[in-house]
């Protein structure tokens, strides 16, 4: 069960409109590596983790990205705002803005939907740890391009706080890796 | 080169463990994206 909190965990200011710069950050939306697959990852992993704290950590962890979600929505939407027509047009969104107007939809930077073939629960939990270790260096790999192409500085201050997070929750899987690598090799010797 | 200990084995990744020492302030962590100075690897753009 979840408990709301009506505010950003960061906030999500962008210093003007920007329709290019929404097309580039939606995959951090509906993308491969971006926050919808992340959350949706760890809350379905977690129930075969074999520790406490293993899922513990998949429950916080895939509850942190649902907020990271909600501030790409945030931020998308804010980039949209107030687009023309032309202006959609000159950022190549004129397909998106048929099937979707300007609402936020769960695409890639290409158009494409998201799918749940870009997530795995593999039911093994070593395996589903390593995953989660690379679901977040391909995020952080995903902050980092999008700065490159961002020149909005209240965005990448927001992108910065996102990307950083990335590394801690890294951390957190590397450690749980551990925990449950030496629950598992215990099991082997009662 | 890492040079591994005797409790480890091959074909298995590592991450050292984090041990608490010190904390940020929590506005300065929030603006940092963690409390923990010793976890801060700021970003510096190279593709340009």
């Amino acid at each position: 069960m979840w408990f709301y909190e009506k505010k950003l965990q960061y906030p999500a200011k962008v210093g003007r409109a920007n329709v290019k710069m929404a097309k580039y950050l939606i995959t951090q939306y509906g993308g491969p590596d971006g926050e919808l697959a992340a959350s949706l990852r760890y809350l379905t992993q977690r129930y075969h983790m074999p520790t406490p704290q293993a899922k513990g950590i998949l429950t916080d962890i895939g509850t942190e990205e649902l907020a990271h979600l909600e501030i790409i929505a945030t931020l998308v939407y804010k980039l949209m705002d107030r687009a023309s027509i032309e202006e959609i047009k000159q950022a190549d969104l004129g397909g998106y803005y048929a099937d979707h107007d300007k609402a936020v939809y769960y695409v890639n930077g290409s158009g494409v939907p998201w799918t749940a073939a870009y997530i795995q629960s593999k039911g093994d939990p070593v395996a589903d740890l390593h995953e989660d270790m690379a679901a977040e260096e391909k995020a952080r790999a995903t902050y980092e391009w999008l700065i490159n192409l961002s020149d909005d500085p209240d965005l990448n201050d927001t992108l910065k706080f996102l990307r950083e997070r990335e590394i801690v929750h890294f951390q957190r899987f590397g450690e749980t890796l551990q925990i449950v690598q030496e629950h598992l090799d215990a099991k082997k010797y009662y | 080169m890492f040079t591994p200990n005797d409790q480890m084995r091959l074909a298995r990744a590592y991450v050292p463990f984090q041990i608490f020492s010190q904390r940020l302030n929590p506005m300065e962590g929030l603006m940092k994206g963690t409390i923990f100075p010793e976890l801060y690897f700021p970003y510096r753009r190279h593709h340009k």
